[in-house]
């Protein structure tokens, strides 16, 4: 039966992105912070900002167009080529 | 645990690759990891979520993973790619020959085989102490770079029987049912929205594809998960959500326009809201396959307007990976995800239809696509005027999105039925003056609205600024549709935070082979 019926799934199996290896040290590392332009994420965004650079992190920030849309992908090629790390902020 | 040291027998299994899968194949750059598991068994599910991730990294060090499925290949395929399985995939078929050579008694069991084919470790069921002893034999073996299975809870859970392992009768009833009854086997295989479906033979999702035309031909990606819509996936999804072969062509058009990046599918497929997506068809067409227009047209009733509807979401939900749930973040949801096809009234209504208020010929059948909530209904039987009604009808949408969310700018959507309409007709109301007289109506000071979710814009607001409920009258669509009798007109809550454009796709008889 099985080979009767054709699958309404895409069934290309992709190989998972590894994650990269967590920073040893917050000092000196250069930091984006991302606002996904979620209501009140700018606020928590800030308060993420003073801890890093008080950690010693240079930081940066940037943004999404609208949080309901995937990152455009010339901004996240802009993104990792200034920083080490990136940190993404949801809210509501 | 000690070694094992038994020959590891060939195993009788199929993936997708054509070549037979060997245990000489499976060892050729050092040793294999042989994982079982079954669909239904939740210690398989946890194995496969612990390990798969540290596949990608196994196997590139030389220790080759494969998941040897009890299940059909489509079931393992599906539950390995949600599970996070990044190894290889292989399905056995009933009686489930290689369990019953490796002796199976439980799910899942992970054997560790090396390169001359011998047995140097078994773990039965979820033991992460020994899986991390299985991974530190492998790498003593020559795959020194071995990621271990991380020590998290629960660090051991007792596995399912194996199927191989069952009662002769059991499983023999267990393989009749299935073969039995096709609609329990597509719950089975997950290729559903919660109702029955149509099973998608060969057969069928040839007639719906029709004569000539190339079911390899992609319509592009169908997020949040990025399934490839081929043409002929898109004819599966007819299939099961029950379509005639002549309602294909309206599925195709809907298809399309949803995966136009304009309509901004992915955010709504995942989204914490209800969104549902509304398919409005416009001309000919409508009478070509039997649209109902008339009574009961946002119900239930009428089987191209349920199926076509429903095609749809069974893209987004299969295809897509948008399934409830799962990518499918919607808190409450609406009915209107099941399926939501309306056709417009062109006959009735006294304005222009809204395919061709949007720039296409009246004799032109077109599908267009609007992100939107599910419908309130909105009695007026007392209304003496237009502008009575046109009050109402607009003061009832008032409170959509949130009470005090003032302005929309994505639109509301209201169902005009054909008693309303036939006043505006009566009093020569056009389309856009009643759009314009219905953003005029509906305004409050921003003071009225500071009180619980309300805008950016109403709290930069002096208190006594006027703020309108919708951002401009272009925020207002509206259609006809519903039966002759009775004064219940519908408005559907807007997609708000969005950021999508209503999206049209002409109707195409024939369409190409390739895009």
């Amino acid at each position: 039966m099985a080979g009767d019926y054709v699958s309404p799934f895409d069934e290309r199996v992709r190989q998972a992105e590894s994650l990269a290896p967590r920073p040893v040290s917050l000092a000196g590392l250069r930091v984006t912070l991302l606002d996904i332009r979620k209501n009140r994420g700018a606020e928590f965004l800030d308060r993420i900002e003073t801890l890093l650079q008080a950690a010693g992190a240079t930081t940066a920030r940037t943004g999404k167009e609208i949080f309901s849309k995937p990152a455009a992908l010339s901004l996240i090629d802009q993104t990792t080529a200034v920083a080490d790390a990136v940190v993404e902020a949801l809210a509501d | 645990m000690t070694a094992d040291e038994l020959a590891a027998p060939e195993l009788d299994v199929a993936g997708i690759a054509p070549e037979p899968v060997t245990i000489a194949g499976l060892t050729r750059g050092g040793c294999a990891l042989l994982l079982f598991v079954s669909q239904e068994c939740p210690t398989s599910a946890l194995a496969l979520r612990n390990l798969g991730p540290l596949c990608a990294g196994w196997q590139a060090a030389g220790l080759s993973c494969t998941a040897v499925f009890e299940d059909p290949l489509e079931i393992a395929l599906r539950v390995a790619r949600v599970s996070g399985w990044t190894g290889t995939v292989v399905s056995q078929p009933a009686p489930y020959q290689a369990s019953q050579d490796y002796g199976l008694q439980s799910v899942p069991t992970a054997f560790l085989v090396d390169s001359a084919g011998r047995i140097l470790r078994r773990v039965t069921g979820w033991d992460q102490p020994a899986m991390a002893e299985l991974i530190e034999t492998a790498a003593g073996r020559g795959a020194a770079d071995l990621a271990r299975p991380e020590a998290r809870h629960p660090l051991r859970k007792p596995g399912c029987q194996s199927k191989a392992a069952l009662d002769p009768e059991i499983a023999a009833a267990m393989a009749a049912a299935s073969d039995t009854d096709e609609l329990e086997e597509m719950f089975e295989r997950g290729w559903t929205d919660g109702l029955p479906v149509i099973p998608p033979t060969t057969e069928r999702v040839e007639a719906m594809l029709g004569r000539g035309f190339d079911g390899d031909a992609s319509l592009g990606e169908v997020p949040p998960a990025m399934g490839e819509a081929t043409l002929g996936r898109v004819a599966v999804c007819a299939v099961l959500a029950g379509c005639r072969p002549e309602y294909f062509p309206v599925v195709v058009a809907a298809a399309r326009a949803a995966l136009d990046p304009a309509f901004n599918l992915h955010g709504q497929a995942v989204t914490t809201q209800p969104a549902g997506q509304l398919i409005v068809v416009s001309g000919p067409v409508r009478h070509a396959i039997g649209l109902n227009s008339g009574m009961g047209a946002l119900g239930p009733g009428n089987r191209a307007n349920l199926t076509i509807g429903r095609a749809l979401r069974l893209l987004v939900e299969l295809t897509g990976g948008g399934m409830p749930g799962a990518l499918d973040r919607s808190t409450l949801g609406h009915m209107g995800k099941v399926g939501f096809c309306v056709a417009e009234d062109e006959e009735v209504s006294p304005w222009e239809p809204l395919h061709v208020e949007r720039g296409f010929g009246a004799d032109q059948s077109v599908v267009t696509l609007i992100g939107c909530d599910a419908p309130l209904s909105i009695s007026d039987h007392r209304s003496r005027t237009p502008e009575d009604l046109a009050w109402t009808l607009a003061w009832a949408a008032a409170s959509q999105w949130s009470t005090n969310w003032w302005p929309l700018r994505e639109p509301s959507v209201f169902v005009i039925c054909p008693e309303h309409a036939a006043m505006f007709r009566e009093h020569g109301w056009t389309k856009q003056r009643l759009r314009e007289f219905m953003f005029e109506s509906v305004h409050k000071p921003a003071g009225e609205l500071r009180r619980g979710e309300t805008t950016p814009q109403v709290h930069a607001a002096d208190p006594g600024d006027e703020v309108p409920k919708w951002a401009s009258p272009e925020s207002i669509v509206l259609l006809v549709a519903g039966g002759e009798a009775g004064r219940y007109s519908a408005v559907l809550g807007p997609c708000t935070g969005m950021g999508f454009q209503i999206v049209s796709r002409e109707v195409e008889s024939r369409w190409p082979a390739t895009t």
